[in-house]
């Protein structure tokens, strides 16, 4: 699982706690306010959020950290941009934070995201639940591959049909 | 994300489509033993399999009488490629997140003893 070597990666994990709602888990081995922090200034978030390797920046990164204030977040790949952008809902150091998010492509669909930190003995849990406008919605975004299993299911067709393909 | 690509979504969220390209798995076969599973009437099941055939996501035999389906590779392949991409998207977001707080959890303690307090 941990194959990144990374501290606490296998600590990730990806659940539906409802029909239109995805939850993502995950251990920092950091007290909250770090955490916080590293998840709402710019000069942070630029640092992990879109820095995933040669070829990967962060050339838009804007929050205004206010109820009421608007973020967006670019997002450099090798193969193009993603856009996100949303608002502030809730803003409650350092345990809480709620904003809505719209990924550029289908600004129909905005989540709402409420992101929890909890201490566990000076480490922090991260719970971050997106809520999507519908189920169809919801599902679009989990056949995305956030949700492992789907992921493996589908490489898992894509696999056998790929044999299916050439054996004709 | 492409049109095309959309449609490929579409036409898999929704699990009784699912079950039946995991049915085709396994190999071609006709539309009254693919409904057998499902407490669903045959035209029904029709119905999902012209949503499957649109995104291209199945191909159907061409012989009138028995139309077998068989499922296609590209579409899903398509979709395992942004999956991959996707799920990847926050494991390395979160192991980023994991590697700088250390970076950050280091610098304040060299503050902090500097200035005793938080």
């Amino acid at each position: 699982m941990a194959a990144s070597g990374v501290a606490n990666s296998e600590t990730f994990t990806v659940t539906t706690p409802s029909d239109t709602e995805i939850q993502l888990t995950r251990l920092f081995d950091a007290p909250r306010h770090l955490v916080f922090e590293a998840m709402s200034k710019p000069e942070h978030i630029k640092r992990w959020w879109g820095n995933l390797g040669d070829g990967y920046s962060v050339p838009v990164c804007e929050v205004d950290l206010r109820i009421g204030g608007k973020w967006r977040f670019v997002n450099r790949h090798p193969k193009g941009e993603a856009e996100f952008y949303g608002e502030y809902r809730e803003i409650d150091p350092p345990g809480r934070i709620v904003f809505t998010e719209i990924y550029a492509p289908f600004p129909d669909a905005p989540s709402v995201v409420t992101a929890t930190l909890a201490d566990e003995n000076g480490k922090t849990r991260l719970v971050a639940t997106s809520n999507y406008p519908s189920k169809m919605v919801r599902d679009m975004v989990l056949q995305t591959g956030m949700e492992k299993g789907a992921a493996k299911s589908y490489d898992r067709l894509d696999e056998v049909s790929m044999q299916l393909a050439t054996s004709r | 994300m492409t049109d095309h690509l959309s449609t490929t979504f579409y036409a898999l969220a929704d699990p009784t489509r699912r079950a039946i390209l995991a049915r085709l798995v396994t190999g071609e076969c006709g539309v009254t033993e693919l409904a057998e599973p499902f407490e669903m009437s045959l035209p029904a099941v029709s119905k999902h399999l012209r949503v499957l055939e649109r995104a291209g996501l199945i191909t159907r035999g061409r012989s009138a009488q028995w139309r077998p389906c068989a499922i296609n590779a590209q579409p899903l392949k398509e979709v395992a490629e942004w999956t991959e991409r996707y799920r990847k998207f926050w494991e390395g977001k979160f192991d980023n997140l994991e590697l700088y707080l250390q970076e950050l959890k280091a610098k304040e303690k060299t503050n902090g003893s500097k200035r005793r307090g938080k």
